[in-house]
């Protein structure tokens, strides 16, 4: 057996390496308990010394045992030097362990490069660092991905329920009302929610949105009652996320509660209004947008409208692209809905969550009221699925929805300049893009500055 | 090669024991963590049997967690301090009556400072302050008028002129007498016994704490089975001396290092608690703010290396052994008392493990039916700021007889302001009660009056002393574990020759 062990650790050693060899390193390289490993490089040892050529070999110990140290007993665990061992062999009253630890042809003048080594193997091993271990844990069970959501759900209600159950029995931390409580920590839920959600799907339903706000409303009612202390946007936030949790309670329904996740606008402004506008919201809610987003226009000049415009065709394309997958009905409602002498608007065939995101994407948002704070949280929000799904959209619609958005396309290529859009060339296509992508680089883009654009943009501008 | 000793101890089971005569006769010895191998003086190691034996790590046959006192949900800071040291007193009040009544007698007048009558001696329960000169004091730094700079951060602030006063609800009186001015701390609850004197100062004769709290049911374990206190890791230093040593431990701990008798005794560890400081004090360096943004634009936290570094360690444990992991000073956490645990998004590498338990500090919980309850140190380090006293162990053993685990919260420890209750007050005797982050390692066996038991455990900070305490959950003994690598100059100061 001996000898097996001494063949496999011959051609277990790569010779490139600086030959300093670890018994975890052995273990793990080699697939084996560690105690086999440790006796491998013990037999490694002898055998080298037998035949005399092992006279460049250092090898160092791990030594432990107990130690009376202030008069009690100490255990220690101690790595040596071979030189040592017998040094510190003799300090230990009683001796429960020698081994070798690593066998190196350099002396080492200290333990760092054992620490490294190890450090190293167990790094690229650290899926089952305790594998090769003579102690199995039968507790130690990775956590299935249920757990682990529930464990994060749980965290979250923990730091609530512990509260709640002290204003019961213990008095309670905090002297805020249970609503209160229940409010402020289903925000951390709720934000979470929004994140979880988002990442799972992307509802462009505008349908169901609109029944899901209404149903929300009775909720939101309650929601508002809560002193506004903080600033608007941060009612808006924590409204928002309460009536996510209000929707998890009530509604269960994933893609329903996803839909509110995602709907940047309107949910937002729940807190804020009646519910009495709550069936009118979609409605009112798209057309104030696209008012509040036209004046805005009007303001600006025709530089940033392209770039809203640039960014709302993808959007819209991105839209459109699901939407083909859920309800074909919708998507042909969106389209139909915008007004024809409203160039902009008619971008705004998407639902209000484009003229939002676009609004929040412009340099100059300083909107006060509560459809201007919706915009801006809805950047919050959406920002960061829409630029990074923009990266890739961009290049992919480029090429793949010329056709399907070409009456979009010419209805805003009124403000383009002329000759550019007209054939829809895809390679003609990709210039008023650009030209859109460059222009939007030279008005203030600030708030892009993570979006590539491309130099060609100074020379085509003039 | 031949073996030393028995054959190795084979198979499933804790500890190994069954199949291994041997092993009974090493059950006789003292119960220290490694009295099981006979003494073996050869560097060969037994030959492995057919199959390297493996271990079965002790199950966890009991465990809750009992820090729910210490979490905190909705955190409001709106509300005054004064409404935790009123929770306190009404709370400790019927606790220090009742001491009172056995210490002087059941007769003993138990006035109120409003009520008290000059020459009648009575007994008085009240709040401590200290007033203090050194003790630093905001309003007086910021204070335009006095034009002070402000006072560098001193290892004691005690100063012979400082003064105790006793308050109740209503009033305060100052104390003279048979009180140990130096010793004691502000927030301490308890009572004096004495008179009030013509010039309006209270004479004490004598006075006691609230004691030892009642004592909680053994329900310990019969066969050894350990758990491993270690803190102050102190990751993220940028210094490598401990790194070995942790590694050592770690590999200690789950079974890889040592021959086959270490390892089927570090299979009966159940569980590793962690008590604060895994973090460095270095990775709290405040350069972005001092300097300018553009310089430190794209710097990253010194303390999201060690976290991660942290991570690993604690994978690796996880994989093997329950840890439990407080919070400490130098910890990515909230600064005040009692600190929430970190968050499980720091270590997503560990937090798949169910063995990873995130803790508050203070913790308590029962495990394996006994009942440990410690804290990273922050406790006792402020008392040793403002006490004359100089051992950890005996300030540790101060708060347990005090009844409180923090008595200078909040005072010159930050604290929540709690107002409703006091969860700082002790009203069950623990079996183990620890404080983390120690200069060295201590352990007392107290034993109380009413049949109290309880270790008290100083553990040391891992970074400075690389040591670590195995606490036997049997009979209460505990036994410190160091570890070492070597370096260019051996240091053999200190140690004694063994027998």
């Amino acid at each position: 057996m001996a000898f097996i062990y001494a063949m496999a650790f011959q051609e277990g050693i790569p010779k490139t390496t600086p030959f300093r060899v670890t018994y975890k390193w052995l273990s793990y390289t080699l697939g084996v308990h560690v105690n086999q490993a440790k006796q491998m490089l013990y037999d490694y040892v002898e055998r080298k010394r037998k035949e005399n050529s092992g006279a460049q070999l250092h090898v160092t110990y791990l030594v432990a045992g107990n130690l009376i140290q202030n008069g009690h007993i100490c255990h220690k665990v101690a790595v040596v030097r071979e030189d040592k061992l017998e040094a510190m062999k003799s300090k230990l009253a009683t001796i429960a362990s020698v081994h070798v630890y690593s066998i190196q042809k350099a002396l080492l003048k200290d333990s760092g490069p054992l620490y490294n080594t190890d450090y190293d193997i167990v790094k690229t091993n650290l899926h089952n660092c305790s594998k090769f271990s003579a102690i199995h844990c039968a507790a130690a069970v990775p956590r299935t991905s249920a757990e682990v959501s529930q464990v994060q759900t749980s965290v979250q209600a923990g730091s609530q329920t512990p509260s709640d159950t002290n204003a019961v029995s213990v008095p309670v931390v905090n002297g805020h009302g249970p609503s209160t409580t229940k409010q402020t920590a289903q925000q951390p839920k709720g934000i979470m929610g929004m994140f979880a959600a988002k990442a799972a799907s992307k509802p462009q339903d505008t349908n169901k949105e609109t029944k899901a706000e209404a149903k929300e409303a009775p909720g939101v009612s309650a929601v508002s009652s809560k002193p506004p202390a903080k600033g608007n946007i941060m009612n808006n936030f924590f409204g928002k996320a309460a009536m996510n949790k209000l929707k998890v309670n009530s509604v269960p329904e994933q893609p329903k509660e996803e839909k509110e996740v995602v709907k940047p606008s309107v949910p937002v402004a729940e807190p804020e209004s009646s519910p009495n506008t709550v069936a009118e919201k979609p409605g009112k809610k798209t057309e104030s947008a696209r008012i509040q987003q036209k004046d805005k226009k009007s303001k600006m000049k025709r530089v940033d409208k392209s770039d809203n415009e640039e960014e709302r065709i993808p959007e819209n394309l991105k839209k459109k692209r699901k939407r083909i997958k859920q309800l074909q009905s919708d998507s042909s409602d969106e389209e139909d809905v915008p007004p024809s002498p409203m160039p902009e608007e008619e971008k705004a065939p998407s639902p209000p969550p484009v003229p939002a995101l676009k609004t929040e994407l412009e340099p100059a948002s300083t909107e006060v009221s509560a459809g201007g704070k919706k915009r801006k949280r809805k950047r919050v929000l959406k920002s960061k699925m829409f630029i990074d799904e923009e990266e890739g959209c961009m290049v992919t619609e480029k090429v793949y929805e010329s056709e399907s958005c070409t009456d979009s396309e010419d209805d805003f290529a009124k403000s383009k300049p002329p000759a550019a859009h007209k054939q829809p060339v895809l390679p003609m296509r990709k210039e008023p893009k650009e030209e859109r992508k460059n222009l939007k680089k030279g008005a203030a883009t600030a708030n892009r500055a993570n979006k590539q654009v491309s130099i060609m943009g100074f020379f085509q501008k003039k | 090669p031949g073996g030393g000793g028995g054959g190795g101890l084979r198979g499933p089971g804790p500890g190994g024991l069954p199949g291994d005569p041997l092993a009974f006769v090493m059950a006789r010895h003292p119960p220290c963590f490694q009295s099981r191998r006979p003494p073996r003086h050869r560097v060969c190691w037994p030959p492995p049997s057919a199959e390297a034996s493996t271990f079965t790590r002790v199950p966890v046959s009991a465990y809750t967690d009992c820090s729910q006192p210490f979490r905190l949900g909705e955190r409001s800071f709106s509300r005054q301090y004064a409404h935790i040291y009123a929770a306190r007193l009404i709370e400790m009040r019927p606790i220090l009556e009742e001491r009172a009544r056995q210490k002087w007698g059941n007769g003993v007048a138990l006035r109120k400072l409003c009520e008290l009558r000059a020459g009648e001696k009575c007994c008085v329960v009240g709040t401590l302050f200290k007033a203090m000169q050194l003790q630093p004091s905001i309003l007086q730094e910021i204070s335009e008028e006095h034009n002070l700079v402000p006072q560098p951060p001193l290892p004691k602030y005690i100063h012979p002129s400082d003064e105790l006063i006793l308050e109740d609800e209503l009033q305060r009186i100052k104390l003279e007498g048979a009180v140990e001015v130096q010793r004691l701390v502000t927030g301490t609850i308890f009572a004096v016994y004495g008179s009030e004197q013509d010039d309006g100062k209270f004479l004490v004769e004598d006075h006691c704490f609230a004691d030892l709290p009642r004592p909680l049911p053994w329900n310990g374990p019969s066969s050894d089975r350990f758990v491993l206190l270690v803190s102050g890791l102190g990751l993220g230093s940028g210094s490598g001396e401990s790194l070995l040593s942790t590694q050592l431990l770690v590999d200690v701990v789950t079974g890889q290092l040592g021959a086959e008798g270490e390892q089927s005794c570090a299979a009966q560890i159940s569980r590793v608690i962690l008590a604060g400081n895994l973090l460095s004090q270095n990775t709290q360096s405040r350069d972005t703010i001092n300097k300018a943004k553009y310089l430190t634009k794209k710097t990253q936290a010194a303390s999201v290396e060690a976290v991660k570094m942290l991570d690993e360690i604690l994978l690796q444990l996880c994989t093997s052994v329950p840890v439990d992991v407080m919070p400490g000073e130098f910890d990515p956490t909230n600064y005040t008392l009692p600190q929430q645990p970190l968050h499980h998004c720091m270590l997503p590498l560990a937090s798949a493990y169910s063995t990873l338990q995130l803790v508050t500090n203070p913790y308590q919980a029962d495990v394996d039916g006994i009942r440990f309850l410690g804290t990273s140190g922050q406790n006792v380090s402020d008392i040793f700021k403002y006490s004359s006293m100089d051992d950890y162990l005996e300030i540790l053993e101060w708060t347990l007889l005090a009844g409180h685990i923090s008595p200078t919260a909040p005072d010159t420890l930050g604290c929540y302001p709690f107002y409703k209750s006091d969860p700082f007050i002790l009203t069950d005797c623990p079996h183990v009660y620890f404080c983390g982050n120690a200069p060295r390692f201590q352990s007392k066996l107290l034993k109380g009056e009413d049949g109290q038991q309880v270790l008290l455990v100083t553990v040391p900070a891992f970074s400075t002393t690389q040591t670590a305490c195995l606490v036997n959950l049997r009979d209460l003994s505990c036994q410190p574990i160091s570890f070492s690598g070597f370096g260019t100059e051996d240091d053999d100061g200190d140690m004694e020759v063994g027998h």
